[in-house]
């Protein structure tokens, strides 16, 4: 498939490198061709320097052979114009990159189509999205809904009060057809586990189950649901503001920020939020705001290093939840394991929505999720392929993967030893990174 | 049974060259060499009288040897850019170790020296040949230098990128930079196998219809095969050792003429031409200066033919001259009968656009034109800028500025080049030769050109100088065909730090 990406950014330049690897046709555009030159020499796409809303330049990577156009330059309307320009010249579909939460709407979405920009991304929309999440499910760590919802990735971190410890995961007291512990994420290793496997304290332990057995899995985990009322922000970055926006009903919202224009231009326009000039690096400065009376601490400034490190601070004063905004993404894995409640990632949250619409356009393309460092895939089941031929006890599989769950029809279930699948079942496959293609030959 | 890990963040110790995968893709590379090689054993199988055996040994070695590396389990998939300088480098001189087998084993029965030589010299489209008395040598192997330098001549590793989709990576991509010449790349397509696979189809596709229209001509299809392949290289590999005399016809000299200069431009140019963007072509800075260059180069050579009193009739100063120039800046190295009596003006002329070379992206060998450009509208703007101390100035290529970057890479690779010149020479003098064919020799080497012996001055051919002068030159080619830093670079300490 042919794509071609806009906007050699942070957005632009990570979906680049990982589209590359996933056997895609890549033309990066900037207009900086300092940006491209790093990229071009060590990356197996094309890069081409010119402007992304010229005609001239759409034409030269022919783009009316594109199938998609995804335009991720800092500027909305420039990601809007380029967009229109690309339709009309023959591109299959389009993908803006965004920042005004009126075009989201319902009734503009149509009006935006009409004029050539098929999607949009709006990652700090996404990220606000992301946090409200992580605060609602609150004792886990992470929380992704598969299938509006039916199907849900929850992974929880342990700690010695859980019921399912120390025991092999085939000898656990409950039936696993309510849960499927698709994999475990222990120090600094992601295990696919198996029946012989063991969680052990402070593992990270990724679920897949259904609705019904939410409180199962919570109360297995011996965690307690908590209610989230107070939030805490230090940064009033763009995340932060759009967060606000958002949520300002639902709790009760502090930012702190370092910057006193910034701190005017938040205060009129959240009046129902309070916000605060100080420097939340300091520790005074979180004291005088109560800190410990919060319920979550989100560290959304725009360096990683210091919301990592406030969000320390902020545990040890006891806050019971925090998120950090980290962008660098050899960071995310650090942070995870430093107990830092939830990571907020733009770049991995944009990308994983583009993979979305990937697999709208082409139906071949089958990962849609990216754990750190391993892959969530939904896969069609093609008649005569090898896994439907034995109950999934006897089909001996690789080690690196295991089958979480199939959606037949409308319906979802998890899979089991038993469980028998058939042609033209969707199932959810959960793989170490780099197997994918081995899996897909299974299903074939 | 244990479930396999996976570590996410931890800091690895550097590692050495993952030197496992660079044997495994080196058995790969080998295994399409004997396919290759199986091309002129099947001639020798049914149209020579000596035994075939030999040959089929050289095929086996190579393809057992290329099988076997195969096999090898590297504990990583990993290629860095260590890994694909180093693999560049000792890709070419594996390939030579190789292909060299069926001159040893079969019909000229060389020395290893020789043909080691007589092999680098094909793959590098140098043409410079130790090979005396062409009509006692089997066909098979007059097809087997010819297939070497076509093989060589757009590059073994691009063609590998194009077959091997295990390479279509950023791994594959390193390669191609590395092996590709210019200062910088153009890539037709996003995935480094599709733009492989464009140049060497843009490439048989032009030696098929330069071979087919080479048949026309009263040469047989093997002559025409053979021709067909050395020109399009830019290599300059003959059949017999009167070279074209054989075929003296305007005709042939004319399709030669046009397919040498196209062997001499930027492949990817013709690519994109031959989708239909021609005015790209036109438009070319570098296209325009190869153009002048050869029409410069021709009016200089006859200038000296109408001097020296030698214009006979009128191909001496029409077709003669202009084949000179055009084979010359094209690094093919095929000299017309009636160069011997040229003057003086027409070597220098000849010595100067050997050192040139084409445009960068093509066959040809040389520093290419690409980088003198570069060089003089730097020194243009050095020049300005002595009388206007506060001017901001830039090297413009194609109406686009070029960062100062490759501006340094330029001039550091001209110095380079210079001096492996110099100091070739000087290492090849010491076997007893003069200074000056000494340097020529180096010159021809470096720039692949490979131009008979003839000009050379050295009594003979390639076959009477020193052992170590063999190697020597070999070696210099394979740094001229891989533009010096790739080959170079292995040879430095802090390469091979961790």
């Amino acid at each position: 498939m042919k794509i071609i990406i806009a906007g050699a950014g942070e957005v632009g330049r990570h979906l680049a490198k990982l589209l590359s690897k996933e056997n895609q046709d890549i033309i990066l555009i900037d207009q900086d061709q300092k940006r491209l030159d790093a990229i071009d020499s060590n990356y197996n796409l094309m890069t081409w320097g010119g402007s992304a809303y010229s005609f001239e330049t759409l034409k030269e990577v022919n783009i009316n052979d594109t199938d998609l156009f995804i335009a991720v330059t800092p500027y909305e309307t420039n990601n809007i114009t380029s967009c229109c320009i690309a339709k009309k010249l023959g591109a299959t579909r389009t993908v803006a990159r965004i920042d005004n939460y009126e075009f989201l709407n319902q009734k503009n979405v149509q009006v935006l189509k009409d004029l050539g920009v098929d999607d949009m991304i709006y990652p700090e929309n996404l990220a606000a999205k992301e946090i409200a999440q992580s605060l609602n499910h609150n004792w886990a760590r992470y929380w992704g809904e598969l299938h509006d919802g039916s199907l849900l990735l929850i992974g929880v971190k342990l700690y010695g009060n859980a019921t399912i410890l120390n025991k092999r995961i085939m000898e656990l007291p409950v039936t696993t057809h309510d849960f499927h512990i698709a994999a475990i994420k222990r120090d600094n290793m992601t295990i696919i586990p198996n029946g012989n496997d063991m969680v052990l304290p402070d593992d990270i332990v990724y679920f897949i189950t259904t609705q019904p057995y939410i409180q199962t899995v919570r109360a297995l985990c011996g965690k307690v649901k908590r209610e989230i009322k107070k939030v805490l922000i230090m940064g009033g970055s763009s995340i932060a503001r759009r967060f606000a926006f958002s949520y300002h009903s639902r709790f009760h919202i502090k930012i702190i920020d370092n910057d006193m224009d910034n701190c005017e231009i938040l205060a009129t326009s959240l009046p129902d939020c309070e916000v605060v000039f100080g420097d939340a690096r300091d520790v005074e400065v979180l004291r005088d705001n109560t800190v410990e009376q919060y319920d979550a601490f989100l560290a959304l400034t725009d360096s990683s290093e210091t919301n990592i490190l406030a969000c320390m601070t902020a545990k040890e004063f006891g806050v019971h939840k925090t998120v950090a905004d980290v962008e660098n993404l050899q960071f995310v894995g650090l942070a995870e394991s430093m107990n830092i409640g939830t990571t907020i990632n733009k770049k991995l949250l944009a990308s994983s929505r583009i993979y979305k619409i990937l697999l709208d356009t082409d139906a071949s393309n089958s990962r849609f999720l990216s754990l750190a460092d391993a892959d969530v895939a939904e896969i069609l089941v093609h008649p005569n392929a090898k896994i439907t031929k034995k109950p999934v006890r006897e089909l001996k599989l690789p080690a690196d993967m295991t089958l979480a769950a199939l959606i037949r029809g409308d319906k979802v279930r998890l899979v089991d030893g038993n469980t028998r699948i058939a042609a033209g079942d969707y199932v959810v496959v959960f793989s170490l990174q780099g197997m994918l293609e081995q899996i897909e030959k299974l299903f074939r | 049974m244990r479930a396999s890990r996976v570590r996410t963040f931890r800091y690895q110790k550097p590692r050495y060259i993952n030197l496992l995968m660079l044997l495994r893709i080196e058995g790969w590379l080998l295994m399409i060499e004997a396919l290759f090689m199986c091309i002129p054993c099947v001639v020798s199988l049914f149209y020579e009288s000596e035994s075939s055996i030999p040959f089929l040994i050289a095929v086996g070695i190579t393809g057992g040897a290329g099988a076997l590396t195969t096999f090898i389990k590297p504990r990583s998939k990993e290629m860095g850019r260590r890994e694909a300088i180093m693999l560049t480098g000792l890709t070419w001189v594996v390939l030579s170790l190789f292909g060299m087998l069926p001159f040893i084993l079969y019909g000229t029965h060389l020395s290893v020296t020789d043909a080691f030589f007589e092999t680098m010299s094909g793959f590098t489209t140098t043409g410079a040949t130790v090979l005396h008395s062409l009509a006692a040598v089997p066909r098979s192997i007059l097809l087997w230098r010819c297939l070497i330098q076509w093989f060589g001549g757009l590059g073994i590793l691009l063609f590998t990128l194009a077959v091997v989709p295990m390479l279509n990576s950023s791994g594959g991509l390193m390669l191609f930079n590395a092996e590709v010449t210019g200062i910088t790349h153009d890539k037709l397509r996003p995935r480094v196998s599709n733009t492989a696979k464009g140049l060497w189809g843009i490439y048989g596709a032009l030696t098929a219809v330069l071979v087919l229209l080479l048949s026309f001509s009263d040469m047989d299809l093997f002559n025409a095969l053979c021709y067909g392949m050395s020109t399009m290289s830019t290599g300059g590999f003959s059949t017999s050792d009167s070279g074209i005399t054989e075929f003296n016809s305007l005709y042939v000299k004319i399709v030669m003429v046009i397919f040498m200069f196209l062997g001499g431009v930027n492949l990817s140019l013709l690519y994109n031409a031959v989708l239909g963007k021609t005015m790209k072509l036109f438009r070319n800075t570098v296209f325009k200066v190869y153009v002048a260059l050869i029409i410069a180069g021709y009016l200089l050579i006859s200038l000296d033919v109408l001097i020296q009193g030698l214009a006979k009739d009128a191909s001496d100063l029409t077709i003669d001259p202009l084949f000179q120039s055009v084979s010359m800046l094209s690094s093919t190295g095929i000299l017309v009968p009636e160069f011997k009596s040229w003057g003086p003006l027409s070597v220098m002329v000849i010595l100067i656009m050997m050192f040139m070379g084409a445009c960068a992206g093509s066959t040809s060998g040389g520093a290419k034109i690409d980088r003198f450009i570069i060089l003089f509208k730097f020194l243009k703007n050095e020049f300005y800028k002595i009388i206007h101390p506060n001017a901001v100035t830039t090297v413009t290529m194609n109406g686009k500025g070029t960062a100062p970057a490759n501006i340094n890479k330029t001039l550091a690779f001209l110095f380079l080049y210079v001096i492996v010149i110099l100091l070739g020479g000087t290492l090849i003098s010491l076997s007893g030769l003069p200074l000056g064919d000494s340097v020529f020799a180096a010159l021809q080497a470096i720039s692949n050109t490979g131009l008979g012996t003839e000009a050379t001055g050295i009594s003979g051919d390639y076959a009477m100088v020193a052992g170590y002068v063999k190697w020597l030159l070999a070696f210099i080619m394979l740094i001229g065909r891989l533009e010096i830093f790739t080959v170079l670079l292995v040879f430095t300490t802090g390469f091979w730090k961790r």
